[in-house]
């Protein structure tokens, strides 16, 4: 086999967030293909044990994508995204792992650019960092 | 479980030639012996493959079904509608984004598209057996009546487009004017409560001395801006400073303005927010116009940072300057100042020519308007956010300039921000409009993916019930959570926040989601 592909996840919300992604493709950006898109109605939708499960589960590096917070469809959903992912991020540190990995994004469904940009700094931290290094034997 | 699915691919969503193999996709969703039937057709959205589809659904007694194609929205209607039609509970039908999420993106790379495609075609078949069957229910409106909130030039313009789709209106005024619109109007009354979600709202109205409750489907906030206040070191400087108002009443009276009159934009012209807008801009020139007719051999003059005459405006600015009015631009760093020993002098760097300019000054009149001062208690009853200058803000604006966050709930006019009277009055038919077909809709259409509390679970913290923007979560009788489906949204805010773990978002559990994401993990690309 050759080199290990990382493993991207991302919490895309149904609104602006899945949209950005859409727009991007159709203006014909590529993007690595090691992101997983989980859609969510809402990016306070999302859990701190969604993006813990995810890392778990073998994720490199997962990131959270919700609408402008002054644009939000939900109002005050992607703050709420935000405060989830900040605490998973200081959670991260204690743990001993990197909080790099961890992120939480904003996007229009207008910004065509944004998603692959996201996908290639995730996918970038994602190779550098590598697998979690488990301690205390196989899972 | 004993579920029949259906698998059906569109070929002209995912078969870029040479790219995919739907072949391997469609075996690799169909692997579940609960596949009772998959067909790879040509074009989804076509009515023929529609009805091959549903024949094939009907004669093999189909209850779930996986479409492999394009987004959800950009998937012709008429398929959900025929798979509704052979039995099919709506929320059973799962679509999975190929097309967007892996064929365009992925273009350079067929080996891991292919992958990828295949374990999207298999996390969409998972998440498909665990999906619940949803119900929608309905509620009646009780009335068909649009309040508007102020009787301004939006708020008449919205009751107007309000009624021309049938519904009722009510007028709320806060002064005693009597204007002319279609309906009710009710003057010297403000709102001061209102209980209820978009459909059936009850708002408490203060008239005079007595409080009513009045029914209402939909309401439109058309308060539009505040009164301009003199508060700033020019308005203290010269005592005689007028708002731009009192300038429009001397000159309705018949009183010509003493001396030169001079329209400066603000008061506090250092000051931190920009409250010049264009309102008060098409007002201060057509007031500058006027001055200069009725004293043709005075000066005129405009002292400004920013002139915002938009559109047609643009004209006016070009026959004010025409008829002599004097324009002078300048630098909030170097801004107008007056000696309060000599108040009937200004000094100004205009910025044009970098030379510091001495006006004298008969009358000063100030254009700023701020905002009105009744959004906050209004926002407080109707429970929708403010913007940081005052303003009523609205919801997301690509998809609604004129809504609020709150459905039912509608804005225009200056009540956002200080605007122009056509964009106020464009605004207010806009709302107006919505409000009305909100209100003649006649049902409040409610539930599929709503949240849904777990009492046994539930601590009663009250977290859900500061969260979520739609007052749907509230404790109920038994002292626990529960949540008003008519007023659910969908988000799941609520769920992400419980501490409790005791809400889930019918359909984005999270289980659901645990799975999804470790299928998507365990695929190799």
């Amino acid at each position: 086999m050759s080199e290990r592909r990382p493993k991207v996840v991302g919490f895309c919300c149904e609104r602006h967030g899945l949209d950005a992604a859409v727009l991007a493709a159709r203006s014909g950006r590529c993007y690595d293909a090691s992101v997983r898109i989980v859609k969510v109605p809402c990016s306070g939708r999302v859990d701190q044990t969604h993006i813990l499960q995810a890392l778990e589960d073998g994720a490199d590096a997962v990131f959270v994508l919700g609408c402008l917070e002054k644009n939000c469809h939900y109002d005050t959903g992607s703050i709420e995204g935000r405060k989830r992912v900040e605490y998973v991020r200081s959670t991260l540190a204690d743990l001993g792992i990197e909080k790099e990995r961890v992120e939480m994004f904003n996007a229009s469904s207008t910004m065509a650019w944004k998603f692959p940009e996201i996908v290639t700094r995730m996918a970038e931290v994602a190779k550098r960092l590598g697998p979690i290094a488990k301690g205390g034997g196989d899972r | 479980m004993k579920a029949r699915v259906q698998v059906v691919a569109c070929r002209c969503c995912t078969e870029m030639p040479k790219l995919l193999d739907m072949g391997r996709v469609m075996q690799a969703a169909s692997e579940r012996e609960l596949v009772v039937s998959s067909m790879l057709v040509d074009r989804v959205c076509d009515g023929k493959n529609i009805k091959q589809v549903a024949a094939e659904a009907r004669e093999r007694e189909v209850d779930r079904a996986l479409v492999l194609a394009c987004q959800k929205k950009d998937v012709n209607p008429a398929l959900l509608a025929s798979y509704v039609k052979a039995g099919v509970n709506e929320s059973l039908v799962e679509y999975v984004d190929l097309r967007d999420e892996v064929v365009l993106p992925h273009l350079g790379d067929p080996e891991r598209a292919q992958a990828k495609a295949e374990t999207k075609a298999v996390a969409g078949l998972e998440r498909l057996l665990m999906l619940q069957p949803l119900e929608r229910s309905t509620e009646d409106m009780r009335t068909t009546n649009v309040v508007v909130l102020g009787g301004g030039a939006s708020g008449r313009r919205a009751a107007e487009a309000a009624a021309a789709q049938g519904a009722h209106t009510v007028i709320i005024e806060k002064s005693g004017k009597a204007y002319k619109a279609p309906g009710v109007i009710m003057p010297n009354s403000t709102l001061v409560g209102a209980k209820g979600y978009g459909g059936n709202f009850v708002l408490t109205i203060r008239a005079g001395e007595k409080t009513e409750q009045l029914e209402c489907a939909a309401v439109v906030v058309a308060t539009g801006g505040g009164w301009a206040d003199l508060k700033g070191p020019l308005a203290k400087a010269c005592k005689s400073a007028v708002t731009l108002y009192r300038l429009q009443e001397m000159l309705d009276t018949g009183a010509a303005p003493k001396g030169p009159v001079v329209i400066v934009d603000t008061p506090d012209p250092a000051g931190k927010s920009m409250a010049v807008q264009d309102f008060a801009w098409d007002d201060a020139l057509d007031l500058a116009m006027r001055a200069k007719k009725t004293a043709p051999l005075e000066e005129v003059y405009i002292v400004f940072q920013e002139m915002r005459a938009f559109g047609l405006s643009e004209l006016r600015y070009k026959e004010a300057a025409e008829l002599g009015v004097r324009f002078i631009r300048y630098e909030r760093t170097a801004g107008p100042k007056i000696d309060p020993k000599e108040p009937t002098r200004m000094t100004v760097k205009d910025l044009s020519q970098a030379d510091v300019l001495s006006v004298s000054i008969g009358t000063l009149a100030f254009a700023a308007i701020p905002a009105n001062r009744d959004n906050q208690g209004i926002a407080d009853a109707l429970r929708i956010p403010m913007s940081p200058e005052g303003g009523v803000r609205r919801g997301s604006i690509q998809r609604w300039p004129v809504s609020t966050p709150r459905p039912g709930v509608f804005v225009c006019g200056s009540a956002m921000f200080p605007k122009g009277r056509d964009m106020a009055e464009a605004e207010g038919e806009a709302a107006g409009l919505m409000a009305g077909r909100f209100a003649m809709q006649g049902v409040i259409e409610y539930g599929g993916v709503v949240a849904e509390v777990d009492q046994d679970k539930c601590s009663a913290c009250l977290t859900c019930v500061r969260t979520c923007p739609y007052e749907a979560p509230f404790i109920g009788a038994a002292g626990k959570a529960e949540i008003r489906a008519q007023a659910c949204q969908g988000c799941g805010m609520c769920a992400g926040v419980c501490p409790s773990k005791a809400i889930e978002l019918r359909n984005f559990t999270d289980d659901q989601i645990a799975q999804e994401t470790r299928t998507m993990l365990g695929g190799d690309f």
